[in-house]
């Protein structure tokens, strides 16, 4: 045997084995799935505080692996937006159904009607061609405040345009905070409902600000103002006001407490299929859908935040929530993602250009 | 053998090529390998920076191109960004980069003579800082100074309100302050470079002629002009692409600056790339003014100070009264640049709600506890690492080709092309970059060609390169534009191949050059923000997405600690990268550069 030849039968030895790995690898995959259908990996793009763990424990239960990219809600829809004639994820998990609305629009979200005992809050925020589904759902505002300042409680959104709040209440920029727009748009559609809201909306924001609404980036943001004092009351996420009443220990010069004014607008964790996607991992979407609203799923989603994102109210009959979760608020409110939606970059742009 | 065919086949292909016109310049067996080498470097520098540029900058005019919207040509991208509060974005970043660029440059300058040039003490310290500021992200020094300057922050709870320092720092001064300290390294590194390798000759002849220090200065500045022009170009460019000090400060300040709009209109729902990509065409011809002012300042002279005969440079004795005032200087410029950020992220990380109304102020190290422990450290931190090992290789290598060719002169089409095209890549933001890569590399026709690199390790180290390539090719060409061809030539007529010439003649004298890009494209890879949000493939997590996902969260404590760890495991690469060279190289060539 000449070198030439050795080299040549190393060479088919070398594809052969790889060619072997290869196989044992696929059976050893589709062994562990189901024992007829093929497995692909599930791309999860998701941006909640539970994310990892729900897909941990969903693999363990099916044997379907899923590749999860998190990153805050922002950064995911560029990345979609920016694949949009060749997408790449399976599942998108992130707050807020606006976004979702406008992804129906395009034609990118495939419908599919989750099998979960929906209660009246899942009820009121499933859209009725089944688009994308939540997964549970905290509220736009809940209203923090620094009791050991101030003693004043609002009951409503129009007594912070009094006296006593002049300068003392924080809110986030809709431009960086995901979950302020909702709000914002919250605020309109309770002053002004679908017709005269946006110009009520503009009004009430004007008021404020000429009563000394501050501005800050993101709900982290404004609670860190409101622990040094740059205002004694901030409207953020309900989730983190609820998160940093239990983290932080009252004290003297500190002791957060929160109230929500009425109307609280739902924001919810919504999840929605990938119309782009094979048919296996459409299936297998469907799968992890089912599973995070079901019991199970939903006992699992309260180990992953304790203290942020899992502080959120079920939409399903059957889910317990975290025992030091507040009472749902009575006064609530769920937007029409499909009109608000396509009014956001309207609002967005005006707040930047007026109240910030 | 099979070499020698493949070369006699390319040369009867050549002789074919050259038809009835004889070259009379070259034999075609030498021009042959530059010009596929040639051919080859131009492909990549398109794949990997022209291609995701351009197609990003076609959103703007064409918007169905890729599926972001329903016109096929049209302009009202550019009259959105071109109104309002848009507009005055634009006005405050070119005025702020070119304060920024002209401050960063004139202490870069003084640092590297200070450093090169003098017998101040501790002046070995430099380098090590300069990495740090590298590593330093410019969000953390603006930070830094909020904690400390805030209403209520550190300064407040200590006992003194900071109100007319607020009140300064929070606006343009503020900005320009961070932006410059940011812009320093960059500096000194393109100046340091190129006055290692000017020896001290030029100076003994003014002195000789009777010129004084002063007219010895002028001379040193006016032969270090391609480095000082690349400098201010760089930190100018660095400035109008930054983000981190738009979206804290100048955003807390509501200070409109041009980049914050890009990213407003990228990462705000609905994600407006038509109006990112206008405002980065303006971005575009911000350098291109850069650009013109540099090439209008370099014409027609030459700059070619590092040959045989080059002297050894003398250090400046300096008086007491000198050395006192240049640790002052020193020791201000540390505290400002490193000392707050540090106190900001360290104070976070280490000191139980510190710059707030809450907390015990006590310290603590719970958090660190925290994140070594946590799976979200580890395997991140390690991913980060060796991509920005694979990635620091290869961008020192093809910024050594990318700066010999900027050095061959400004006279040459491909040299002035390839120079534009690294500028605007340094002046576009990182995020246009990463979504030039998903708009070529995730199109159906680019899948249907067998070429599926979106969404691998591969496609985010080739993203990482040419983030890195356009300010490691700067930095390498005030080195590179100074080595006299006659070093080489004498080498070659003494018998030696071109191989064996470079590496004993040219890899001596840039070698130190050469390190300092490595270690500074490691670094900026390892916490490399918006390309790694983009393109890091699923199931992998880079670390900057790490940090910012846990900071995210309210964890201001675990991140920060997440923070400081990497940067600390970024300055333990630095110092062994620097002990190996040190150990590894010959005494030769560190010699270059010293002073006696």
């Amino acid at each position: 045997m000449n070198v030439r030849t050795r080299w040549a039968a190393l060479s088919l030895a070398g594809v052969a084995l790889v060619g072997l790995t290869g196989c044992a690898g696929a059976a050893s995959a589709s062994s562990s799935g189901s024992a007829t259908a093929a497995v692909e990996p599930l791309v999860l793009y998701a941006a909640e505080g539970f994310d990892a763990v729900s897909a941990k424990a969903f693999t363990a239960k099916t044997g379907i692996p899923v590749k999860l990219v998190d990153d805050s809600t922002g950064p995911l829809l560029t990345k979609i937006q920016a694949e949009k004639n060749n997408p790449q994820w399976s599942i998108l998990w992130v707050d807020g159904d606006t976004a979702f609305s406008s992804l129906d629009q395009q034609g990118l979200l495939a419908p599919y009607a989750a099998h979960g005992s929906w209660n009246a809050v899942g009820k009121a925020i499933i859209p009725s061609d089944n688009a994308y589904t939540p997964t549970g759902t905290t509220v736009m505002s809940a209203l923090i405040y620094n009791a050991a300042k101030v003693t004043t409680v609002p009951a409503t959104y129009q007594d912070l345009l009094g006296s006593a709040y002049s300068g003392k209440v924080g809110m986030n920029d809709p431009a960086q905070s995901g979950p302020t727009y909702p709000f914002i748009a919250g605020l309109m559609n309770q002053l002004g409902g679908q017709t005269g809201g946006v110009a009520a909306g503009e009004a009430y924001l004007t008021k404020l600000k000429a009563n000394g609404l501050k501005v800050f980036p993101t709900n982290g943001d404004t609670l860190h103002a409101l622990e040094t004092g740059q205002v004694d009351y901030g409207m953020i996420q309900s989730s983190a006001a609820i998160g940093e009443v239990l983290k932080v220990k009252a004290t003297a010069n500190f002791q957060p407490k929160i109230v929500y004014l009425p109307k609280s607008t739902l924001l919810p964790s919504v999840i929605g299929i990938d119309k782009g996607a094979s048919a296996v991992q459409q299936a297998e979407a469907k799968k992890f859908i089912d599973f995070v609203v079901s019991p199970e799923g939903q006992a699992v989603m309260l180990t992953g935040d304790a203290t942020g994102d899992s502080l959120f109210w079920p939409v399903v009959d059957d889910a317990k929530s975290l025992k030091d979760l507040p009472a749902f608020p009575a006064a609530y409110q769920s937007l029409d993602p499909a009109f608000w939606g396509p009014l956001q970059s309207r609002v967005v742009t005006w707040f930047e250009s007026n109240i910030k | 053998m099979v070499i020698q065919s493949a070369l006699l086949r390319d040369n009867v292909r050549a002789r074919g090529r050259a038809g009835a016109k004889p070259d009379v310049e070259a034999s075609p067996r030498r021009r042959r390998p530059r010009f596929n080498a040639l051919t080859a470097f131009w492909l990549l520098i398109v794949a990997i920076l022209v291609l995701p540029i351009a197609l990003f900058l076609a959103v703007a005019f064409s918007p169905a191109l890729l599926s972001q919207g329903p016109q096929w040509f049209t302009l009202s991208a550019f009259s959105a960004a071109l109104s309002g509060h848009l507009l005055l974005g634009f006005v405050n970043s070119l005025v702020i980069g070119i304060v920024t660029a002209v401050s960063a440059a004139i202490i870069g300058f003084v640092l590297a003579w200070i450093v090169i040039r003098t017998d101040a003490p501790a002046r070995g310290i430099w380098t090590g800082v300069v990495f740090a500021l590298f590593l330093t992200p410019s969000y953390l020094i603006a930070l830094g100074w909020e904690r400390l300057l805030e209403p209520n922050g550190v300064l407040q709870t200590l006992g003194w309100d900071p109100a007319g320092a607020r009140d300064l720092f929070y606006g343009p001064g503020g900005i320009v302050i961070v932006l410059t300290v940011k812009g320093i390294p960059f500096a000194y590194l393109a100046i340091s470079n190129a006055l290692r390798g000017l020896g001290h000759e030029y100076e003994d002849a003014v002195r000789v002629h009777g010129g004084g220090a002063l007219a010895s200065m002028r001379v040193v500045v006016s032969l270090l002009a391609p480095a000082i022009w690349a400098a201010l170009a760089i930190v100018f460019a660095e400035s109008v692409s930054d983000f981190g000090v738009a979206s804290t400060l100048a955003n807390d300040s509501h200070f409109t600056v041009a980049t914050f709009e890009l990213y407003t209109a990228v990462q705000a729902f609905p994600v407006q790339f038509p109006v990112a990509s206008a405002i980065s065409w303006v971005l575009l011809i911000f350098v291109v003014l850069a650009l013109w002012a540099q090439s209008r300042a370099l014409k027609g002279r030459s700059y070619r100070v590092l040959g045989g005969r080059s002297r050894r440079a003398v250090r400046r004795r300096l008086s007491k009264v000198e050395k006192a005032a240049v640790v002052l200087g020193m020791s201000l410029l540390i505290l400002i640049a490193l000392g707050v950020p540090t106190f900001g992220a360290v104070s976070a990380s280490l000191i139980d709600g510190l710059g707030s109304v809450g907390g015990s102020h006590s310290w603590t190290l719970a958090n660190y506890a925290r994140v070594i422990t946590s799976p979200d450290l580890s395997a991140p931190l390690l991913y980060s690492m060796q991509a920005a090992v694979i990635a620091a290789s290869v961008t020192t290598v093809l910024a050594v080709v990318c700066a010999r060719l900027l050095a061959a002169g400004q006279t040459s089409l491909s040299s002035r092309v390839l120079d534009m095209v690294l500028l605007a890549a340094v002046a576009l933001p990182g995020i246009v970059f990463a979504a030039g890569y998903i708009f070529a590399y995730n199109l159906p026709l680019t899948n249907a060609l067998g070429v599926h690199l979106y969404g691998t390790t591969v496609l985010l180290v080739l993203a990482y390169i040419a983030t890195a390539l356009p300010s490691t090719s700067r930095l390498l060409v005030g080195s590179m534009s100074q080595i006299q061809n006659s070093m080489l030539h004498s080498s070659r007529v003494h018998g030696a191949g071109a191989i064996f010439s470079w590496f004993s003649i040219v890899l001596p004298v840039i070698s130190r050059p050469l390190l300092n890009a490595w270690l500074l494209t490691f670094t900026a890879t390892l916490l490399e923000l918006p390309v790694s949000q983009l393109l890091a493939p699923p199931g992998e997590q880079p670390i900057s997405v790490g940090i910012t996902v846990t900071l995210s969260k309210y964890d201001f404590g675990g991140g920060t600690a997440m923070e400081v760890l990497a940067i600390l495991t970024a300055l333990l690469v630095v110092l062994a990268a620097t002990l190996i060279f040190r150990l590894a190289t010959p005494r030769g060539w560190r010699t270059l550069g010293t002073a006696k």
